[in-house]
C-alpha cells in the first residue's frame, strides 16, 4: 500500500506543476498528508484546458504492440538474456500411479553451477532462478509468459498416452499366449 | 490464445502517458529534474564524484533505456526514475545506494568464451 | 499464470487427458462407441473399455493397487470397487467392461464404504513403519489411506499376537524386500511373467498365509528387475542401492535421457547436494514406455567413481594434474603444426552430438577427414550416406505390430532390453513369430533358431529355407540386424544381404507403404549421431594412417593400445579414467551425461536432449566447450560460443538433430540397395554369427560408467553365484 501511495504521489509529481515538485522535495511528510483534501478542490477548480484533455485521454485505451515486461520486472538482465526456459508437462512419478499432479504445464530454467560451500559443506548456488517453477494450464499460456518476460524458451514434447482397451478375460483365453501362468 | 496476445496489437489502459509525445515530455522533465538536483545532491551526499561525473552518469542511465518504445514500459521507467529522484532529493537513499549507480565494487563477470571456460562460469 | 488449484481444475480440459481423448476418438471413430455416465459426466468409449479407463478419460481417477496400465488385469486388490446404478454389489472397475447407459458412481456412499473396508483389511496386516520405509512419501498405500482410511482403528489385539509377519527374501543385489509390507497386489509377479519373461515370482499359501516370493530361494535376475521397485505400490520392494538415502520430497528431479544403450530411454535423474541419488524411468510411449533397464537405472554410482576431475598431462612419463591453461596449451601446441591429414579422432559410445560436431569441425579445420567411431560401421557398400542403412527404420514402438520378425546376429535382450520388451509384447499380444540367426540365446520368448551362419539370410531370400514360407506369408515382416555384426570384415556384405532380404520381402508382402522392413539395432548411444554428422572412417584406417595427433572423444572400447600409435600425441577428452585415458598424453576432463545439456540420437533416429542435473565434478567441463577452447588456443577458433550457436551449427549439418523428441524417418531404401549391390559378388567369411552379450553377467558392464559402478559389479557377482549354485 505504501508503495502505491508513493507511486501515485510520484505520478502526480510528474504530471503536476511546480507545486508538486516543491512538495516532493520538502521532507515534512505531515504537510504532504494533509494536503490532498485541499488539493482536490484545487485540482478540479484550477484545471487548464490542456490538463482536462489529458485526463480525458487517460480514460481511453492506448495501443501497444509488443510488451517486454521482463525489462521492468526487476529480474536482473543477466537472468533474462542468458537463460533458457524449458516448458514441459511434468512427468508422472514412476513410483506411484496417481496422475493428479501432472495435468498442467510447467516452466523451469536451465541448471547453473552448484558447488559445495567450503565452510559448512552445504550445497550453494548463485542462481536465483534455480527454485522457480511456474505452473500453467496450457502450453500457450506458458509460451506467452516467456515471450512477455523476454526469456528464450523451448517446448519439450509431451508424452502422448494411448491406452489400449484391457480385458480380464484374456488371462484365461485357452488359445492365446496371454494366458496367465503364475499367480 | 494468450500467445497471440503477446504479438498482436492490443488495447490497454494507459498508465501515465497517452502518446509518445506525452511520454517524451515526461522523460525530459524527469531528466531536467535529475540534472537540476545534482548540485544539491553533492551538498547533501559526501561522495567522491564531481558534478560532471554525476551528470554523465545520469545521461548514461537515461540512454540505457533509449530503445524502449512501449508506452507503458516508459511510464514504469519514468515512475521508477521519479521514485529514485525523490529518494535522492530527500536523502532517503544512503550513500552506498547512490554509489551503486557506478557499480565500482562489482567484480566483472567474464564475457568472452575463453575466460568463461577457464573460470568455469556459464 | 494460475495458481495450482485453478490449474488443476482447468487442466483436464487442456492438459494431458485431452490428448488421450483426442487420440482414442480419432482412432476409433469408425467403431461404435458406448456412452455411459461417470459421476453424471457423459463419456463415450469403444466397447471393451473398462470402467476404470472410461473414468480416466473424463479425469476421474479411481484408486487402485493391483491394476497397472501395462500389465494384465488381475482384479484382486478390490480397491477400485465402484457403485453402478441398478447393480446389487459394487463392481471392480479395473476388470469390468462398460455397458451402454451405465451410471457409475465413483464417489457415492456405497463406493466409499467399499473402499474403506478394503483399506481397513489391507491395513490390518500392514506394518506401521512408514517413518523407516523407503517408499514413504511416494507410497500409494500411504496416499490412499489418507483418502479412504478409517479415522479410528478396530484393530484391538488384546492378546498381542501381533500383525502378520513374513520373512524377507533375498532376491538379488538390486532389490530390497520387506515382505511384511506386501499387500499382495501381484504386480511384481505379473511383471516378471509378462514383461521380463521370467516366471520366477509367484504366490504360495492362501488367505492370511499368502506370500509372494520365489518359493525356493532364488535371485530375481533379470535385465529389467529394477522395474518391480517402481511397480510395487508399497514398500515391500525397494531399491537396495537407494536404501535410506533420501526422501522423494527433498530431491530435485531433472528430466534426461539414458545413454547406456542406443534406445535413448527417457529418465528422471533424482539428485540432491550435487549428487545423483537415483535414476527413474520417465514415461515415453514411443521409446521406453514405463520401463528402464537395470544398467540405466543402477549404474549411477559409476558417475562418482573413477572420474577425471582435472585436466592431466604426461610429465616425465607420468600423468599429472595440471591447470586448464597448461593442458590446453600443451594440446594446442601439438596440433599447431600438424600437417594436413595427420590428425584423427575416434568417438566413444557416450559422446553427444554437440561434442561430435565440434570435434569434426576441429579435425576438418586441421585438414583431415579421419573421423571414426569406436564401433566400426562399414563405409564400403552403401555406407553412411543414406540413413536408411543404419537406422532402426520402423521405430521401436512399431516393433510390436510386426507379425514375423527375423533377428540377425543380435541379442536384443541385452543389447537393448527395451526393444526386447516390445518384441515380447508382440509375441504375447500380437502372436508374433520370431526367428533368430546367431547363437541360440534365451530371449525370454519362444523363437525359431535358424542357424548360426550368415548364409541363412541368402537362403531366406532364395526361398530355400524352411522358414521362408512363414516369412513370405507375413503381412508385416521385420528384419532386425545387430550392428555388432557389421564390425566384421565382411560387414558390408552382411548389410547388403540383409538389405536384399528386406527388399525381397518388401516386394513380396502386402505390407503397408510406410512399413519399413530393414532395421539396424545399435548398441552405442553416440553411433547414430556420429554417422549423421559424418564420422565415416574406422579405427583400422586410423591405425594404418598413423596420425601425429589423435583425439579420443571418450573412446574407451576402441580396442587400441599405445603400441598401435607409437609416434602419436594422444589427447583424451572424456569423463572417466579408463582405457582411453591411460594411454593419453593429455587428458581433458569432460562431463558425464547427467552433467551436460546434450543431444543424443537413438537407434531409430530420434533426437533427444539430456538436461544438466548436476555440475561436473572438479574442473571438468562439457565436452564441446573443451574442444571449442582448444580450438581457440590453437588459433583456429570454432565459430560457436554457446549452446545455441553450436545447435545452429548442428542444424546446419543435420536439421533433425535439433528437432527433439521426433523421429526423422529415413528413405531411399532402393537407392541404398543399388549402391550396396557392388558387394553382391563377395562372399561371407567362414566364421559363424557371434554376439557379444549372451548371458546376463555380460550385460551389466559395457561402458565407462557401468564399469566404474560398484552396483554393477555386485550384479555380475550375483549372476555368477546363482549360476554356480544351480550346477
Amino acid at each position: 500500500m505504501a508503495s502505491r501511495a508513493l507511486l501515485r504521489q510520484c505520478a502526480i509529481g510528474i504530471n503536476e506543476n511546480n507545486l508538486g515538485w516543491s512538495r516532493l522535495f520538502s521532507n515534512k511528510s505531515i504537510e504532504v498528508e494533509k494536503k490532498p483534501a485541499v488539493r482536490k478542490n484545487f485540482q478540479e477548480a484550477g484545471l487548464s484546458e490542456e490538463e482536462t484533455e489529458y485526463l480525458e485521454a487517460l480514460k481511453n485505451p492506448i495501443t501497444v504492440t509488443d510488451e517486454n515486461v521482463g525489462y521492468v520486472s526487476g529480474v536482473p538482465e543477466e537472468h533474462i538474456k542468458t537463460r533458457r526456459v524449458r516448458i514441459y508437462q511434468p512427468a508422472k512419478s514412476a513410483m506411484q500411479s496417481g496422475t493428479n499432479n501432472i495435468q498442467f504445464w510447467q516452466m523451469d530454467f536451465d541448471t547453473r553451477e552448484r558447488w559445495e560451500n567450503p565452510l559448512m559443506g552445504w550445497t550453494s548456488s548463485g542462481d536465483p532462478m534455480s527454485n522457480i517453477q511456474v505452473n500453467f494450464a496450457t502450453k500457450e499460456e506458458a509460451i506467452a509468459h516467456c515471450k512477455k518476460m523476454g526469456w528464450e524458451y523451448y517446448v519439450q514434447k509431451p508424452n502422448l498416452n494411448q491406452p489400449k482397451p484391457r480385458s480380464y478375460g484374456i488371462n484365461f483365453s485357452w488359445n492365446k499366449r496371454t494366458r496367465v501362468s503364475t499367480k | 490464445m494468450a500467445s497471440q496476445a503477446a504479438t498482436v496489437v492490443r488495447q490497454v489502459k494507459p498508465v501515465l502517458s497517452v502518446n509518445r509525445e506525452d511520454a517524451r515530455r515526461k522523460v525530459l522533465k524527469l531528466y531536467k529534474g535529475w540534472i537540476r538536483q545534482v548540485p544539491t545532491m553533492l551538498l547533501s551526499y559526501d561522495i567522491p564524484k564531481s558534478e560532471r561525473e554525476c551528470k554523465q552518469k545520469i545521461r548514461e542511465e537515461f540512454k540505457r533505456h533509449a530503445h524502449v518504445t512501449d508506452l507503458r514500459l516508459l511510464d514504469h521507467l519514468i515512475i521508477r526514475g521519479q521514485m529514485e529522484l525523490q529518494e535522492v532529493a530527500n536523502v532517503w537513499k544512503p550513500k552506498g545506494g547512490l554509489m551503486y549507480y557506478w557499480k565500482e565494487t562489482w567484480e566483472k563477470k567474464p564475457t568472452d568464451f575463453m575466460s568463461k571456460f577457464l573460470s568455469g562460469q556459464d | 499464470m494460475l495458481r495450482v488449484p485453478v490449474v488443476r481444475a482447468t487442466g483436464l480440459i487442456n492438459g494431458r487427458l485431452c490428448a488421450v481423448s483426442l487420440h482414442t476418438t480419432s482412432n476409433k471413430s469408425q467403431q461404435e462407441l458406448v456412452e455411459l455416465f461417470i459421476d453424471d459426466k457423459p463419456v463415450q468409449v469403444p466397447p471393451g473399455t473398462t470402467v476404470l479407463q472410461a473414468a480416466a478419460k473424463v479425469g476421474i481417477e479411481i484408486p487402485r493397487f493391483c491394476y497397472h496400465e501395462r500389465l494384465a488385469v488381475a482384479g484382486n486388490c478390490r480397491m477400485c470397487l465402484v457403485e453402478i446404478e441398478k447393480q446389487v454389489k459394487p463392481v471392480a472397475a479395473c476388470a469390468m467392461p462398460v455397458m451402454k447407459g451405465w451410471k457409475v458412481k465413483t464417489n457415492s456412499d456405497l463406493t466409499r464404504k467399499a473402499r474403506e473396508g478394503v483399506m481397513e483389511f489391507l491395513l490390518v496386516n500392514h506394518p506401521l513403519d512408514c517413518p523407516i520405509c523407503d517408499q514413504g512419501g511416494e507410497c500409494d498405500l500411504q496416499d490412499q489411506s489418507m483418502a479412504f482410511g478409517s479415522d479410528r482403528s478396530r484393530f484391538v489385539d488384546i492378546n498381542y499376537s501381533g500383525k502378520r509377519a513374513v520373512e524377507d527374501k533375498d532376491i538379488g543385489p538390486l532389490i530390497k524386500t520387506v515382505m511384511t509390507r506386501c499387500i499382495h497386489c501381484t504386480r511384481c509377479i505379473r511383471f516378471a511373467s509378462e514383461i521380463a519373461g521370467i516366471d520366477d515370482l509367484g504366490t504360495t499359501g492362501r488367505g492370511n498365509d499368502m506370500q509372494v516370493g520365489t518359493y525356493v530361494e532364488k535371485m530375481f535376475l533379470s535385465e529389467l528387475s529394477g522395474n518391480i521397485i517402481d511397480l510395487c505400490p508399497v514398500g515391500a520392494l525397494t531399491s537396495k542401492p537407494y536404501a535410506f538415502v533420501a526422501r522423494p520430497w527433498e530431491t530435485r528431479r531433472t528430466d534426461s535421457i539414458d545413454v547406456h544403450d542406443a534406445v535413448g530411454s527417457n529418465i528422471v535423474v533424482s539428485h540432491r547436494t550435487g549428487e545423483v541419488l537415483r535414476i527413474l524411468p520417465r514415461v515415453n510411449e514411443e521409446v521406453n514406455e514405463e520401463w528402464l533397464s537395470d544398467k540405466a537405472r543402477f549404474s549411477y554410482d559409476g558417475l562418482k567413481r573413477q572420474r577425471l576431475i582435472t585436466p592431466m598431462m604426461k610429465i616425465n612419463g607420468q600423468l599429472q594434474a595440471v591447470d586448464w591453461e597448461d593442458a590446453l596449451v600443451a594440446a594446442a601446441r601439438s596440433i599447431a603444426n600438424v600437417s594436413a591429414n595427420k590428425c584423427a579422432a575416434i568417438a566413444g559410445k557416450l559422446a553427444d552430438a554437440e561434442a561430435l560436431i565440434a570435434m569434426k569441425d576441429l579435425v576438418n579445420k586441421l585438414g583431415s577427414e579421419s573421423l571414426a567411431t569406436e564401433q566400426r560401421f562399414p563405409n564400403d557398400g552403401s555406407g553412411i550416406d543414406l540413413r536408411s542403412s543404419y537406422l532402426l527404420n520402423n521405430t521401436i514402438a512399431a516393433i510390436e505390430d510386426a507379425d514375423v520378425v527375423v533377428l540377425i546376429g543380435t541379442n536384443p535382450r541385452y543389447e537393448a532390453p527395451l526393444v526386447n520388451t516390445r518384441l515380447r509384447k508382440g509375441y504375447l499380444h500380437g502372436e508374433q513369430t520370431i526367428a533368430l540367426i546367431g547363437p541360440d540365446v534365451d530371449l525370454t520368448y519362444e523363437h525359431e533358431h535358424l542357424g548360426e551362419s550368415f548364409d541363412v539370410i541368402t537362403k531366406l531370400r532364395n526361398d530355400s529355407h524352411p522358414f521362408s514360407a512363414t516369412l513370405k506369408e507375413a503381412k508385416k515382416p521385420l528384419v532386425i540386424l545387430g550392428v555388432d555384426q557389421l564390425t566384421r570384415k565382411d560387414g558390408a556384405k552382411i548389410l547388403y544381404e540383409t538389405q536384399a532380404l528386406a527388399k525381397a520381402l518388401g516386394d513380396n508382402s502386402k505390407a503397408p507403404q510406410d512399413w519399413k522392413i530393414l532395421n539396424i539395432l545399435h548398441t552405442n548411444a553416440s553411433q547414430v549421431a556420429a554417422l549423421d554428422v559424418g564420422y565415416s572412417s574406422t579405427v583400422e584406417e586410423i591405425k594404418e594412417q598413423q596420425p601425429n595427433v589423435l583425439f579420443l572423444l571418450g573412446a574407451d572400447d576402441a580396442n587400441i593400445k599405445k603400441e598401435d600409435f607409437p609416434n602419436t600425441f594422444i589427447i583424451y577428452i572424456g569423463s572417466h579414467g579408463d582405457v582411453g585415458a591411460a594411454i593419453a598424453d593429455v587428458i581433458l576432463a569432460g562431463a558425464a551425461y547427467t552433467e551436460k545439456v546434450a543431444s543424443y540420437v537413438n537407434t531409430e533416429g530420434r533426437s533427444q536432449q539430456t538436461c544438466a542435473a548436476i555440475t561436473p565434478p572438479g574442473l571438468a567441463r562439457p565436452d564441446w566447450k573443451i574442444i571449442r577452447a582448444l580450438s581457440e588456443m590453437a588459433g583456429i577458433t570454432l565459430p560457436y560460443d554457446n549452446l545455441n550457436e553450436i545447435r545452429f551449427r548442428l542444424e546446419e549439418v543435420a536439421p533433425h538433430l535439433v528437432r527433439y523428441g521426433n523421429v526423422e524417418p529415413a528413405n531411399f531404401f532402393t537407392q541404398a540397395f543399388e549402391i550396396a549391390k557392388q558387394q553382391s559378388g563377395e562372399s561371407f567369411l567362414p566364421d559363424p554369427v557371434d554376439i557379444k552379450h549372451k548371458t546376463l553377467d555380460q550385460f551389466f558392464m559395457t561402458d565407462v560408467v557401468s564399469r566404474a559402478s560398484l552396483t554393477m559389479a555386485k550384479c555380475i557377482q550375483a549372476v555368477i553365484k546363482q549360476r554356480q549354485s544351480a550346477v
